[in-house]
């Protein structure tokens, strides 16, 4: 029978190893979208409060715009903070590893070659 | 009204039932767009034992089973695999660890010969050779239909062809889905005689089925589902006494 009677012990070793969405990582993506979408909403609300005062001669009217376009302009610096965090964070997450993973490989390859230099030099001397 | 329905003993070696179960589900809610089916689940399958979950037709058992494989996300509560909570985890994660489903309607391709299927097997790392000797000694009528068209076997060489290719692939826990749906019921006792013999093997089995009366006979442990709830859980005996006002909605 192919059956082993270790099986359920491999089962718990294969579900503890098993890896999991981190919920985080949709929350993350969701917020990317988030700053994307004010990204684009902030430049439109700049051109309708360009409208609304392009309008009108009412100044109480032109100013209403203005804190319209104010409002587009804030709307989309926290779209580009927001942007700017979930998609460069994802990338230094990336070169942080990569960093460190070169570092460890210099570290490997400069104690090899001094292991290799202590080797010839006492081959040296020992003649 | 009570049910006349007796329970043979267990055909399974004893199970440890203080074990940390196999699969655990807390409180499980799932739903279908806005409309909730199942409201709160509990149940447990202990390792080696066979669970059977019993119901009428529409109280959520199928949706139960996709919940566990993976193929619908719950809305609340916890599915615990080993004893770690794996919500969110993917079908294909939950296949390659070992929990293996047949669905309704036993899930073979028609156009597919008997050995074909056995072959979708061979990704475990087994041989053919292997898969088939043992496929052959569990369900001998494949044997002989080793090289037919999967469309142009009976229901009940299907449902032994989806059962020996989901043995083959050496899985921890078995979910069955109405294995019984549209087999006669002399069928249906020979298939349960080799879902005992599964169960033998090690393999813990969840059993879902609306015809109780043979499924009881080879479980373990039962329970059963009304309108999304677990209304009775306990064993096949306790089980069988509850089954008309389940099913019936008298009084017990």
């Amino acid at each position: 029978m192919i059956e082993s009677p270790d099986r359920v012990a491999e089962f718990k070793a294969e579900v503890a190893d098993m890896r999991l969405a981190d919920p985080a990582v949709s929350r993350d993506r969701m917020l990317l979208r988030v700053g994307v979408a004010l990204l684009v909403a902030g430049p439109l609300l700049g051109a309708v409060a360009y409208l609304l005062s392009h309008s009108t001669e009412n100044a109480l009217q032109q100013r209403d715009a203005i804190v319209v376009a104010l409002l587009g302009v804030s709307l989309a610096v926290v779209g580009a903070a927001l942007f700017l965090r979930y998609s460069v964070a994802g990338f230094l997450r990336f070169w942080l590893a990569r960093l460190t993973y070169e570092q460890k490989a210099q570290t490997d390859r400069l104690v090899s070659a001094v292991a290799d230099v202590d080797a010839v030099g006492s081959e040296v001397s020992s003649r | 009204m009570r049910s006349r329905l007796t329970v043979a003993h267990p055909v399974t070696e004893p199970f440890d039932a203080a074990a940390t179960p196999l699969l655990e589900l807390r409180g499980v809610h799932a739903a279908y767009e806005t409309i909730e089916v199942l409201h709160g689940v509990d149940i447990a399958v202990p390792p080696g034992s066979v669970m059977a979950l019993l119901g009428p037709n529409g109280a959520g058992k199928s949706t139960t089973l996709k919940v566990i494989a993976g193929l619908h996300p719950p809305s609340d509560g916890d599915l615990v695999l080993a004893g770690r909570r794996v919500n969110g985890a993917s079908a294909e994660d939950m296949a390659r660890a070992g929990l293996c489903l047949i669905p309704e309607g036993r899930g073979v391709f028609p156009n597919l010969s008997v050995r074909e299927h056995l072959r979708m097997a061979t990704y475990t790392g087994t041989s053919l050779s292997d898969i088939e000797a043992e496929a052959y000694v569990r369900f001998p009528p494949l044997a002989k239909r080793r090289s037919q068209a999967a469309g142009t076997l009976s229901g009940g060489e299907q449902q032994m062809l989806a059962m020996a290719r989901a043995v083959a692939t050496r899985p921890a826990l078995l979910l069955l889905d109405e294995l019984s749906m549209g087999l006669a019921p002399i069928v249906v006792e020979d298939l349960y005689a080799r879902v005992a013999d599964i169960a033998r093997s090690g393999i813990s089995i969840l059993v879902v089925e609306q015809f109780a009366r043979t499924v009881l006979g080879v479980a373990d442990v039962a329970a059963i589902m009304v309108q999304g709830r677990i209304s009775t859980i306990g064993s096949p005996n306790e089980v069988a006494e509850q089954l008309s006002s389940a099913y019936l909605g008298g009084p017990p």
